[in-house]
């Protein structure tokens, strides 16, 4: 069986993107995932399936506190940033299937507010999950010194760099093209705060190749969508956003770094040419990238793996407006993790929807048909999703 | 210098580490049935599928794959030493492992050759330390 045109995003919902909310981390969830079923025209109780985030709240509280009666198909994807795309692919075979007729998927974090509490805040005993990444920093890169994704990802992103003698002109556009798009959106962190690449050069170093404008900002903030059969998603408000193929894929190893073959080669890039085929599409039918960019090499990465450029050739793609709004693939049109804020990329997916509705304001790319989101987690594992605005 | 984090390990971590503390020299785990190398530590083979395996002891030396530079750490013991450098390093015999280095970050690059000496923690865990290779 193939996915591709069998199922459709019919609601999104999403939170203002914070440091420091003065809510707790299980009403910003909810909040984002009634909004979301409101958005589906829809009540709680035409759910009937549920993906949560990867830690924080369960699919039992989730139902129980929104008003869902009956769960019939519940799922958790543990990805890391890849979790939220990737749990597109199994939403839409849920729903293919008839074992679910609404899926319910969420995220949201308390991801500045966990590590830097307010004075007056209670904090919460909720968790994420950190799946496999947790054995092996705890095990492996702790105890040399690398607490933190950026320290652990610059062990390959320092290769990459020095492989293809990289200059720091990608990421930097990279960066800006993020910060510039997040001045159009009234949600992102960093509206308000347009970067200059002079700020850009600089910003510190936080673990080279990463500088501080590099690196994505923590926020608190949640979103959430709803996933239906397209068949009954034409019978609902807005116009359907056709799920059109995807996949995910896993390095290997998936639980750690340094022993891979090829230490460039990352779970996406077995993803992408699996999701361009089941969609029966290729790269330049693309009208909007909304690209996982927890650091900015990362995304150069990925568009490598995508097929924009050959190895080391996206820092070229990306320069000269490419991925700027008015230029051949706009990217990261809300502003992404780096601007508009962290949500585990299922806010790439809410941006994508609002493109192919023809409803992302300022941001909205004249006419975009087909967007494509990916995601990246853990210690490389990737997912894609090609979405499609219905005819 | 405030002591640096040390993790309880388990399983077949706990088997590399204690291997290698036992033997005073660092020990890779290898399949008793084709000779292939596992690292991390694995259950079964890669290769053969075979769940037989011992920590062979290996000379400590191999090349610098890649690095990273830390400026910043959330572990005070390391923030203390900031900037350093974690390497990557491929041992000879094929594997990689991770290690610390006395070395500045500008005197780092790939493919520089260094051996490896071990700091055991305790009979239960071993901190690599790169030196360049004599
Ligand atoms: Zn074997």
């Amino acid at each position: 069986m193939n996915l591709a045109g069998q199922a459709a995003l019919v609601g999104i919902g999403e939170t203002d993107y914070v440091r420091g909310s003065d809510q707790h981390v299980a009403d910003l969830i909810l909040q984002a995932a009634m909004e979301a079923i409101t958005d589906a025209g829809m009540r709680p109780p035409d759910i009937d399936g549920v993906i949560p985030p990867p830690g924080f709240l369960s699919t039992e509280e989730i139902a129980a506190h929104l008003g869902i009666p009956d769960v019939a198909y519940h799922v958790s994807v543990l990805m890391g940033g890849a979790s939220p795309t990737a749990a597109l692919q199994t939403a839409a075979m849920a729903v293919t299937c008839g074992v679910a007729e609404a899926v319910l998927v969420c995220m949201g974090w308390n991801g500045y507010s966990a590590l830097r509490p307010r004075a007056d805040a209670k904090p919460t005993t909720r968790r994420m999950n950190v799946g496999p990444m947790g054995e092996a920093v705890r095990n492996v890169y702790a105890p040399y010194g690398l607490l933190s994704p950026a320290q652990q990802y610059s062990l390959y992103l320092r290769r990459y760099v020095d492989t293809y003698k990289l200059s720091e002109d990608g990421a930097a556009a990279v960066a800006l093209a993020c910060r510039a798009h997040a001045q159009l959106n009234d949600k992102a962190l960093m509206r308000g705060r347009p970067l200059t690449r002079e700020e850009y050069d600089a910003s510190p170093f936080i673990a080279e190749p990463l500088r501080k404008f590099d690196c994505c900002v923590e926020t608190d903030c949640a979103t959430a969508v709803v996933v239906t059969t397209l068949e009954r998603a034409r019978d609902l408000p807005h116009r359907p956003v056709v799920y059109l193929g995807g996949a995910e894929g896993h390095p290997m190893p998936a639980d750690e770094i340094i022993n891979r073959p090829n230490l460039l080669e990352l779970g996406i890039h077995r993803a992408a040419p699996r999701a361009f085929e089941r969609a029966g599409l290729g790269p330049h039918d693309i009208d909007v990238l909304e690209i996982y960019d927890c650091f900015t090499y990362v995304v150069l990465l990925q568009l490598e793996a995508l097929g924009y450029a050959e190895p080391g050739g996206a820092s070229d793609f990306v320069t000269g407006g490419t991925i700027e709004l008015g230029g051949r693939f706009p990217m990261n049109t809300h502003g992404g993790l780096l601007s508009q804020g962290h949500c585990w990329g299922l806010n790439h997916v809410v941006e994508a929807v609002r493109q192919l509705r023809h409803s992302a304001g300022k941001a909205q790319v004249p006419g975009a048909e087909v967007a494509l989101v990916t995601g990246y987690g853990d210690l490389g594992d990737g997912s894609v999703a090609i979405l499609g605005r219905d005819r | 210098m405030t002591s640096m984090f040390t993790p309880d390990t388990e399983w077949l971590t706990l088997e590399w580490h204690q291997a290698t503390v036992a033997a005073g020299r660092l020990c890779m785990q290898r399949c008793s049935d084709c000779g292939r190398w596992r690292h991390p530590p694995r259950r079964y083979c890669a290769e053969c599928f075979s769940s037989e395996s011992s920590f062979v002891a290996v000379a400590g030396s191999g090349t610098v794959e890649s690095y990273a530079v830390s400026y910043r750490s959330l572990d005070p013991a390391w923030q203390e030493r900031a900037p350093y450098a974690t390497l990557v390093v491929e041992l000879d015999e094929g594997p990689r492992v991770l290690a610390v280095t006395e070395l500045q970050p500008s005197e780092v690059a790939i493919g520089r050759r260094v051996d490896l000496r071990i700091d055991a923690r305790s009979d239960d865990f071993a901190v690599l330390w790169a030196d360049p290779a004599t």
